[in-house]
């Protein structure tokens, strides 16, 4: 262990603990009643209601189960479109990635359509069986699960690819050749190898659904989790409160964060020195390779309904679509509006530079964090992964909060500047916040890499540098897309950080959703829904090339 | 020029080292085009009104001032107060314009106003006003009974607010998460404080809540979703503001509403001046104008507002602000009482009342 790693991996600990941990520590002393006398009276009224712990506890399994149904759709959907080859499977490979591209507001909207009450699935029915009443009711902890397996398996399925893209071939082989069976071959090599990328999924949906604020808040009914619980307490005016309830969900967060580090103390699992992916599975028989194809085209209808719907929506002239099963009129009338005003195509510009440089700046820091803590190791490094995780275990609202509140004073001596009003924030919270994303998936994928390459390549007379773009870059690559991706496409359709941190200039599109529905224009809100779906789709696309080298 | 950027940053994600040039160069190039201002003065405000009222005053202001730059930003009214609140330090905000007056009272309370008493304030009724001239209530904000006219004839609609309660309307109530509104709150204050008055505690007050949360299919998070529940008809009746169903009449929605027959628990919608405002004289200068005849026919006219100024004539204003001034019959709400109390009677609303009428939750 050389000293300049260890003084690296210092200086970044710093470097996070200044932009992450410091925003939150205002908050906890804030919390605390720092400012004007310590207090622990807010703990206190906390602890004494039910219902405070209650919310709590449901955060918790809520969190639980959705880790385990996303797992359950995300894997096997990971393997078949990674593993198996037919006609179309790369394009509809990307597509079946797209409910985590599901816009703000309008999403919902969308899903509303769909399976709502008065949704076209429930109408559907009503007329088939003849039903005098709609068959459900979009409510309770179900519809929230429902809501997080939709929105979350996509981290599963992400990563499950991105690792098994660079499983060796050579370790089936062997295993084969040793005679062991297809299942004892995935339990005992597969999954082991996955663990990484599954570990890291796992923590990312756990922490989503903790700070998940819109599934529980429309679906949820009076279901009260803890991030519904924040916000009410918050538009009560009992800013206290609200503080309290934040640290506690923060605190669940980092104590699921150490337990998640007992589960996988996370060893390295480079154990092999090629890295050949295994072939795709070509199915001879026609039928078989055919019948795999349309199960491709099936799941990604049925995924991305909610995306055809919103596309119906925006087709929708303002009034004309009321309680008929389809909408009477169709016209392209909102794209016109969209396209004959440069001011509302400014938004989309806004957000795409916006989400391009924080996600190159999350990759650039995730990747080197990540790096850094697995090479230190001990305290230091696992200080350094608990930083990258940190942004997520607090709600989005909060966080940018916190974040404008630390940088709207100038105290340099305090290392905190003036950014609020200035283009810089709104990129600067969007990269923080992607950091756990980018951080989660340059873990799994440096964990995978086998340190005997980077010694080789040490022995040969490579500088560090050399070793890092010509050896590690390269080995990470694909789990670095997948977090990548991910982190472009939140940031492009943030909408909880926007609202509290953009200024004029940096006008994103969520904003202008939201616009376009106070004024009751559902279908230019699906329009401008419709638009970040493009470029979504667009980015997942050129992932897929990207992961096909 | 931006669009290739950022496509670049995206296309190849395995090497961060391209995507930081782009972002240099991104960097470099907005520096440049945030640096060039045009050398008018930039009145910033803060904003909970459509982009259809701001930008409206926006043009007309800006054609007779060229060397003023409105620019606003629209959130939600709880959004501003958060904004002004922690940019105190630091104000961005020359202008907080719109919402309730109770959160305004809640932003003088934290002294994140300035006092500026415009002209036309004298105009405004005295209960409208801050005692120490920092808001003044612009336009009127009327709470309503709402009904889908596709299910509901006007004669069948509810027409006071204990009609909500009325078995016809069992589950086919939406109400707008009260928390989050401040019209919601309005006329839930209304509820305990006529209690209050007429038996001296709030039980009978949230007796009729909790009625109503029985009658209630559902508290939506936001308008948007309320308006299109309402109008494919998953619920039949609600409470809101007359200027979206107004808007929403327009644009051929089948909802109407009803003025509840035994009084209007009438909302000021507000203007300020915001403390340290990096322009206060210009910023003045806008307020000014905003409660001036011009801007409040302009607003009642093309964005259905209507005016809290009590000296304008009638004749000036367009036929539905006629008719709806005619209507209304305005009932006093103490605003001391509701700012003493509202805020401990939405918790305890939150508290014990919602969902208690209604499906039994599983432990």
């Amino acid at each position: 262990m050389t000293s300049p790693r260890r003084s690296g991996a210092w200086a970044l600990a710093a470097l996070l603990a200044w932009l992450v941990g410091y925003p939150l520590l205002i908050t906890v002393g804030e919390a605390l009643g720092l400012g004007s006398g310590f207090t622990l009276e807010f703990f206190q009224t906390f602890a004494q209601r039910g219902g405070e712990w209650l919310a709590l506890w449901r955060s918790l399994w809520i969190s639980l189960a959705s880790v385990i149904l996303s797992a359950l759709v995300g894997v096997p959907l990971g393997f078949f479109f990674e593993r198996a080859e037919f006609p179309g499977r790369r394009l509809l490979g990307a597509l079946v990635a797209l409910p985590v591209a599901l816009p703000p507001l309008v999403g919902v909207i969308a899903f509303l359509f769909l399976y709502g009450e008065s949704g076209f699935v429930s109408r559907a029915l009503m007329a088939l069986f003849r039903l005098e009443d709609a068959p459900w009711s979009l409510g309770g902890p179900t519809a929230i699960l429902l809501i997080h397996t939709y929105s979350m398996y996509v981290y599963f399925y992400l990563f499950t690819r991105a690792a098994l893209a660079r499983l060796d071939s050579s370790l089936l082989e062997a295993s084969a050749s040793l005679g062991a069976g297809g299942r004892r071959t995935f339990f005992r090599v597969v999954l082991p190898q996955l663990r990484p990328a599954l570990a890291g999924a796992s923590l990312l949906t756990f922490m989503t659904s903790l700070a998940s604020f819109s599934a529980p808040y429309i679906f949820g009914g009076g279901y009260r989790v803890m991030t519904t619980q924040i916000v009410a307490s918050k538009l009560n005016g009992d800013l206290e409160m609200a503080r309290v309830e934040t640290v506690m969900l923060a605190a669940m967060a980092l104590v699921a964060l150490a337990v998640m580090r007992l589960l996988d103390p996370g060893q390295d699992l480079g154990g092999t020195v090629r890295g050949i992916p295994p072939a795709r599975r070509n199915f001879q028989r026609p039928l078989v390779r055919w019948g795999a194809s349309i199960l491709g085209y099936v799941l990604a209808l049925v995924l991305l309904l909610p995306h055809l719907t919103l596309m119906l929506v925006s087709l929708v002239p303002v009034g004309t679509w009321t309680v008929e099963a389809l909408p009477p009129v169709l016209a392209l009338g909102n794209y016109g509006a969209l396209f004959a005003d440069p001011q509302r195509l400014q938004p989309m510009l806004n957000s795409a530079w916006m989400a391009a440089v924080a996600t190159a700046g999350a990759l650039a820091l995730g990747l080197l964090s990540a790096r850094a803590s697995l090479r230190v190791k001990g305290r230091l490094g696992r200080l350094l992964e608990s930083l990258i995780a940190l942004p997520w275990a607090i709600p989005g609202t909060v966080f940018a909060v916190a974040l404008a509140t630390t940088f709207s004073v100038r105290a340099p001596q305090f290392g905190r500047f003036l950014l609020i009003g200035t283009p810089w924030i709104l990129p600067l919270a969007y990269l923080l916040r992607n950091l756990p994303l980018t951080g989660r998936a340059a873990f799994s994928g440096l964990r995978q890499l086998n340190p005997a390459l980077e010694e080789a390549a040490a022995s040969l007379g490579a500088g560090p540098w050399r070793r890092f773009r010509k050896v590690v870059l390269p080995m990470v690559r694909p789990a670095l897309a997948a977090g990548g991706v991910l982190a472009f496409i939140t940031a492009l359709g943030d909408f909880v950080t926007s609202i509290v941190l953009y200024t004029l200039d940096t006008r994103p599109i969520s904003i202008e959703i939201l616009a376009s529905l106070r004024l009751q224009d559902t279908g230019l809100a699906a329009a401008y829904g419709v638009l970040l779906m493009t470029f979504s789709t667009v980015a997942f696309v050129v992932w897929g090339r990207e992961k096909g080298v | 020029m931006l669009r290739s950027l950022s496509f670049s940053g995206i296309s190849k994600p395995g090497r961060p080292g391209r995507p930081i040039l782009c972002s240099l160069a991104m960097a470099w190039a907005l520096t440049l085009a945030v640096g060039c201002g045009d050398g008018r003065t930039p009145v910033t405000i803060y904003s909970p009104h459509g982009r259809d009222l701001l930008q409206l005053l926006e043009d007309t202001y800006e054609k007779n001032h060229p060397e003023i730059d409105v620019r606003w930003l629209d959130m939600g009214s709880q959004d501003v107060y958060d904004r002004i609140r922690f940019e105190a330090a630091n104000p961005q905000a020359d202008i907080w314009f719109g919402g309730p007056d109770t959160i305004f009272a809640r932003g003088a309370e934290d002294g994140l106003l300035e006092p500026f008493r415009p002209s036309w304030a004298d105009a405004v009724p005295e209960a409208s006003q801050h005692p120490k001239d920092l808001y003044f209530g612009v336009y009127l904000a009327c709470p309503i009974l709402v009904y889908n006219s596709a299910a509901v004839s006007p004669d069948d609609a509810p027409s006071d607010w204990d009609d909500l309660l009325d078995p016809r309307w069992d589950d086919e109530v939406l109400i707008r998460d009260p928390l989050a509104s401040g019209t919601m709150r309005t006329v839930f204050g209304m509820i305990l404080a006529k209690s209050l008055a007429e038996t001296g505690d709030e039980a009978a007050g949230y007796d009729w809540l909790r009625r109503l949360d029985a009658q209630t299919k559902e508290y939506t998070l936001n308008p948007a979703l309320l308006f299109e529940k309402l109008t494919r008809q998953e619920g039949l009746v609600s409470i809101w503001e007359l200027t979206d169903i107004l808007l929403l009449e327009e644009r051929n929605s089948p909802l109407r509403y009803r003025f509840a027959s035994s009084g209007t628990p009438v909302i000021d919608d507000s203007i300020a001046l915001v403390r340290g405002a990096p322009y206060p004289e210009e910023a003045k200068a806008f307020i000014e104008w905003a409660g001036s005849l011009e801007a409040l026919v302009l607003a009642a006219e093309s964005a259905y507002r209507l005016p809290a100024r009590s000296d304008l004539p009638g004749e000036k204003l367009p036929a539905w602000a006629q008719k709806v001034l005619s209507e209304l019959r305005a009932i006093d709400l103490d605003s001391d009482l509701l700012a003493e109390n509202g805020r401990r009677w939405m918790d305890e609303w939150d508290r014990l009342v919602r969902g208690k009428g209604v499906d039994p939750e599983p432990p």
